[in-house]
Order: structure tokens, then C-alpha cells, then sequence
């Protein structure tokens, strides 16, 4: 488990500051991408950075979305013209903020669950740290 | 009942029997009212084109576009202000992207990006809205018709509703 940005600071201004593991501190994090709705909340709010909206799109993300959200009614009407599956993820223009793939960096991952916390649509989950003995 | 009404749904019935469809979003600012001031010069449109009225292109969501597509249509076209003339200040950069966005979206899945595009006028330039027209009518008479898969789910009557009345 990292440092965030701040931690590291401090730690290089703590005279003979050693670092002692913090492994299994922090949840693991489960994401379902089929569900997100692109809002960014996640990337706005997590603290360490690890999560950030992309400058991609995964079109497969429209495809496997509920059928009941806009993803999905937009997933929809692609399923019906589409002619082969899609080649892969898109560019983004600038002014498209919501279909976006978010993009998630485990290593920077803090486990803290803001996330989980912040998302409007219960797309991430947070589970409980394994317990070493 | 009007000799333009008349010939508006004669235009229409050519356009179904011609099988081809061309929505056309309009900003009600610029385009719209070029369309109008075009129609009043008795200016013939292509029969294939359907006017959606909205208040500024930034409405257009990359839905209205698929969905226009998806339910019938076999080009849709965005017709907004110049380029930093919009109403709303940048509601035709939004429009901008979601066109490219779209277009995207189709090329990656193998449909031709031509079948959906942007022009920009002004209110004063009825030429150019019948020129982007007649463009947009030659480019889609170009290409073979658009294929669709039958619905599939239930969602699918919900999800192209600005597509269906643009069509109407």
C-alpha cells in the first residue's frame, strides 16, 4: 500500500523516518464498470490520486450497461447499427464529460473507500481487508 | 390547410417512398430561422430532410443522434450557430464534440462517421442552410442504406423518443 502524495512529504522531512508496512491496512476495492455512469465523483474526490477520468472511451462499457440507463439506451441504439464489435476504445472530445472510462491505478490505491462512499450508483464496492495472522 | 403544409406532406410522402430520412436538429436561433427564411423564398429543400426545432444545439446529447439513427433515420445532421456566436455562449462547442463523439462511436463499430455531421450558420444565411441540406442529402443518397438489427430487449422503444418525433 503507497504513501499519498502528503505522507511522502512528511516522511522525507522526518529526520531517519523509516516507512513500516502498511500492507492489508486498506479495503480491497471492487469495481463494476457496467454500471458506472461516467459522473467522475470517484476521480474527484479520491485522495491519492488513483482514480482519474480518461481521455478514452471503452465502447463495450455503453454495450453491458442496464438497459434502463442512459448508457444503456444509448448501448442500445449502437447494438441495433452496429456491424462488428467495436474495435476498441474511442478518443474523447473535450466538451464529452460523462462517457468516459474512468481509470484506475491499484498501485496508488489507498483502499480508503471514498469512493465506494461518493459513487451515486454503487458501481464500486468496498471489501473488508484480508486478516493475516 | 396551406399550399406549404400540402406540399410539405407531399415532400414527405416522396422522401418515405424514396427511402431515405435526414433529421436535421436545428438551432432555433440560427438555423431554424435560416430554414424558415429559406421556406418563406420558396427555396425547394430536399424531400428527405426533417426539421427538429431546439432551443440551442447544446441540447443535442449523442442519445438524440443514435437514437434518430437507430429508429429510422439514415443521416442526422446538427445545424447550430458560427462558431463562437452561440446564445448560450458555448452550447455549439458542446455540439461540436458530441458530433465527433458520435461519429467515433459509429466508425469504431463500422457504420460510416458521414451519416452524422455539423454545419454552422447564421440566422441571416438561408443559402447555406439549403446548401448543408442538399450536402447532407447528397452524402447519405451516396451511401447504401443503413442496416439495423431488430430490437432487442424491451428498452429499446424508450431510448430514440427525440428520434421518432423528429421523424414524424
Amino acid at each position: 500500500m503507497p504513501l499519498t502524495d502528503r505522507g511522502r512529504k512528511i516522511l522525507e522531512r522526518v529526520p531517519g523516518g523509516v516507512l513500516h508496512s502498511t500492507t492489508g491496512v486498506g479495503c480491497e476495492i471492487v469495481r463494476h464498470e457496467e454500471l458506472c455512469v461516467g459522473c467522475g465523483k470517484c476521480a474527484a474526490n479520491c485522495p491519492s490520486g488513483a482514480s482519474k477520468r480518461s481521455e478514452t472511451f471503452d465502447v463495450n462499457q455503453l454495450l453491458d450497461a442496464p438497459a434502463e440507463s442512459r448508457r444503456g439506451q444509448l448501448g442500445g441504439a449502437l447494438r441495433r447499427l452496429m456491424k462488428h464489435a467495436p474495435d476498441g476504445p474511442v478518443e474523447v472530445p473535450e466538451h464529452v464529460t460523462v462517457y468516459r472510462t474512468i481509470a484506475y491505478d491499484d498501485d496508488k490505491c489507498l483502499g480508503c473507500g471514498t469512493c465506494v462512499r461518493n459513487c451515486p450508483v454503487e458501481a464500486i464496492d468496498a471489501l473488508p481487508p484480508a486478516v493475516t495472522p | 390547410m396551406t399550399s406549404a403544409e400540402t406540399s410539405t406532406i407531399g415532400a414527405a410522402r416522396q422522401a418515405a417512398a424514396a427511402g431515405r430520412t435526414i433529421v436535421a436538429f436545428c438551432c432555433r436561433e440560427c438555423a431554424y430561422a435560416a430554414a424558415d427564411a429559406s421556406a418563406n423564398a420558396r427555396t425547394p429543400l430536399p424531400p428527405t430532410v426533417r426539421l427538429v426545432l431546439l432551443p440551442c444545439t447544446g441540447r443535442v446529447s449523442p442519445l438524440h443522434l443514435l437514437g434518430a439513427l437507430a429508429e429510422g433515420a439514415d443521416g442526422v445532421m446538427v445545424a447550430g450557430c458560427l462558431l463562437g456566436q452561440c446564445h448560450y455562449r458555448e452550447g455549439n462547442f458542446n455540439a461540436v464534440d458530441r458530433v465527433a463523439f458520435v461519429q467515433r462511436l459509429l466508425k469504431t463499430v463500422g457504420v460510416e462517421p458521414e451519416r452524422c455531421q455539423m454545419f454552422t450558420m447564421s440566422a441571416g444565411e438561408p443559402p447555406k442552410f439549403v446548401a448543408a441540406v442538399r450536402e447532407m442529402d447528397r452524402v447519405i443518397g451516396g451511401l447504401p442504406p443503413l442496416e439495423r438489427s431488430p430490437q432487442a430487449g424491451a428498452h429499446a422503444g424508450t431510448a430514440p423518443a427525440a428520434g421518432a418525433r423528429g421523424a414524424a
